[in-house]
């Protein structure tokens, strides 16, 4: 078995109906410590894909490991963000991130230490005491990283989080995530259906097409690491839109949207 | 949440804002009572509206002295329709949210339900006084019985469309982090829809006083429904309209009372109590964490 592969699906399926097949045949492994992006127009099963990983929702068919391991629901070393931020309106942002451990009865000073640390780490000091009616909607999905980091998983399934926001918002953001994430530790999948977005952030593009839902290709980035904004005028970037774009194109053509 | 807030019936809030000062409000109100007043009073005077139905405002002012100070018997009868209304709206909301409850967690029973809510939302309320004098006496309970009739319904829509509108994505999160059915009841769905219930409770106690006073109309010993029953058959006009008066008065302060209790348990929901909520909180954190 290779020791660093952390999720692995082979033959997976997913259908929620007679006619809709969410996810079909898809063969992937994920190594240890890597970001992959899932990119994909609406309704090509990126988000399904997600889910059936985080254990939210039981696949129709195949194989899916994590670490070793057949998925059968949610696990504590799995933690998932969304285009929402999710948070409890009637909680500070201290109070949002200690929900995990509120969940799981490990709330303690420490764990208050650790979840003020999150809040610094993720650029709110001095708004950890702030409802999110008072936060702006970037602040917002701050937070709800936050509360991602406090869970203590090292699998991290993002759902288009900056999806919402502004693109000056959303580029910094994502930096700061590949700064968060980046390291042999943690391993994240990040759902965009931005290309460039996709490609920026990651170490592989699953590029997905609908009906059925399918991984069409899976394309290594070779770009240097950290990446920074610059490297998405070069050739080689733009090389790896185009892939992506060949093969989204490919398998659009015809296709009702 | 605030759409949600929107779609249910509680939205009945005149949301105008005064554009001048407030001092130049209360002026102006209190100049507009004093011409009707006095028009009222010399229309009365002069013989112009007949005395023995509409009484003049100066007799009403003598009435509400004397119910209240000289003969003092109002203090009792409001004690009692306060009594049966209060309690029956606590009877009414408790048995309307729980049924709300239930049928928000099981399709079944929700699917089960349905026919008898449409049942007794197609049945005027009030139109159940009469039998229910005759089935629960001319004692408090028929009064309660009535008022807690009339209060049920609107905790139970609200607490239904509050809960229904928990968003898809925090269940996800909740079930994510592995809660409990309990947890996410509690810690999730109580929550979000606490605005919506409350705005449903606030109805109903509204409405409350009013099905208690029908059943004292229709018969009763106590009560400011029997009082004034009593003072317009005896034509004791002015008396009649003191108790309208208190009557008013009343459901006004219970209003400000729910309005005041809203704010504080929404605090979320407020710029002012928020700022304060945090202040609070973040003494108690940095005590904790020694920061």
């Amino acid at each position: 078995m290779a020791e660093d592969i952390v999720i692995s699906g082979s033959g997976l399926r997913k259908q929620f109906n007679e006619n809709v097949i969410a996810v079909e045949d898809a063969n992937f492994t994920i190594p240890r410590g890597s970001f992959i992006s899932l990119v994909g127009p609406s309704g090509c099963g990126k988000s399904t894909l997600l889910r059936l990983i985080s254990g939210l929702i039981e696949k129709s068919e195949g194989d899916l490991l994590v670490r070793s391991n057949e998925v059968v629901g949610p696990r504590s070393d799995i933690g998932m963000m969304f285009q929402k931020a999710v948070l409890l309106d009637w909680r500070t942002s201290i109070e949002n991130v200690l929900l995990p451990d509120e969940i799981r009865g490990t709330i303690d000073t420490d764990a208050k230490k650790r979840a003020w640390d999150h809040l610094q780490l993720v650029g709110l000091k001095d708004f950890e005491f702030s409802f999110p009616r008072q936060l702006s909607g970037g602040m917002q999905q701050r937070v709800a990283l936050a509360r991602l980091l406090q869970t203590g998983a090292d699998i991290m399934l993002l759902d288009e989080p900056f999806g919402a926001l502004d693109e000056f918002t959303r580029e910094r953001l994502n930096d700061e995530l590949l700064r968060i994430v980046e390291g042999p530790d943690i391993t994240t999948l990040f759902v965009t259906h931005n290309i460039q977005e996709a490609i920026y952030l990651a170490d592989q593009v699953f590029v997905m097409t609908p009906r059925p839902g399918r991984i069409a290709a899976q394309i290594k980035i070779d770009l240097p690491t950290p990446r920074n904004i610059d490297m998405t005028t070069t050739p080689e970037f733009n090389n790896y839109v185009q892939q992506v774009r060949d093969v989204l194109s490919g398998h659009l053509d015809g296709q009702p949207l | 949440m605030s759409n949600d807030q929107e779609a249910s019936i509680s939205n009945i809030e005149l949301n105008a804002q005064y554009t001048g000062s407030l001092g130049g409000a209360v002026i102006r109100h209190t100049l507009i009572f004093f011409v009707v007043m006095f028009i009222w009073e010399m229309a009365n005077r002069t013989g112009f509206s007949n005395p023995l139905l509409l009484p003049r405002p100066t007799d009403i002012a003598a009435s509400i002295w004397k119910i209240y100070v000289t003969q003092g018997n109002v203090w009792y009868h409001l004690w009692v329709t306060f009594q049966e209304a209060m309690l029956g709206c606590l009877i009414g909301s408790v048995i309307g949210i729980a049924l709300a409850v239930a049928a928000v967690l099981s399709d079944s029973f929700r699917q089960f339900l349905k026919p008898y809510i449409i049942i007794v939302e197609a049945t005027p309320r009030i139109a159940l006084g009469p039998i229910f004098v005759t089935w629960f006496g001319f004692g408090m309970s028929s009064k309660v019985a009535l008022a807690a009739l009339v209060c049920f319904f609107a905790p139970f829509v609200n607490t239904i469309t509050g809960l229904l509108g928990v968003q898809e994505e925090s269940y996800e999160l909740f079930r994510s982090l592995g809660a409990t059915r309990r947890q996410v009841f509690w810690r999730l769905m109580i929550p979000t829809a606490l605005p919506t219930m409350n705005a449903g409770l606030k109805l109903a106690v509204g409405s409350a006083f009013g099905g208690a006073l029908v059943a004292e109309f229709i018969s009763a010993q106590a009560g400011m429904g029997i009082l004034m029953a009593r003072y317009t058959m005896s034509l004791n006009m002015p008396s009649a309209f003191a108790g309208l008066l208190s009557i008013t008065l009343y459901g006004f302060l219970l209003f400000r009372t729910m309005e005041v209790i809203d704010k504080r348990v929404l605090y979320w929901l407020d710029d002012d109590l928020m700022a304060k909520k945090s202040a609070k909180r973040e003494i108690k954190y940095r005590q904790e964490l020694g920061l």
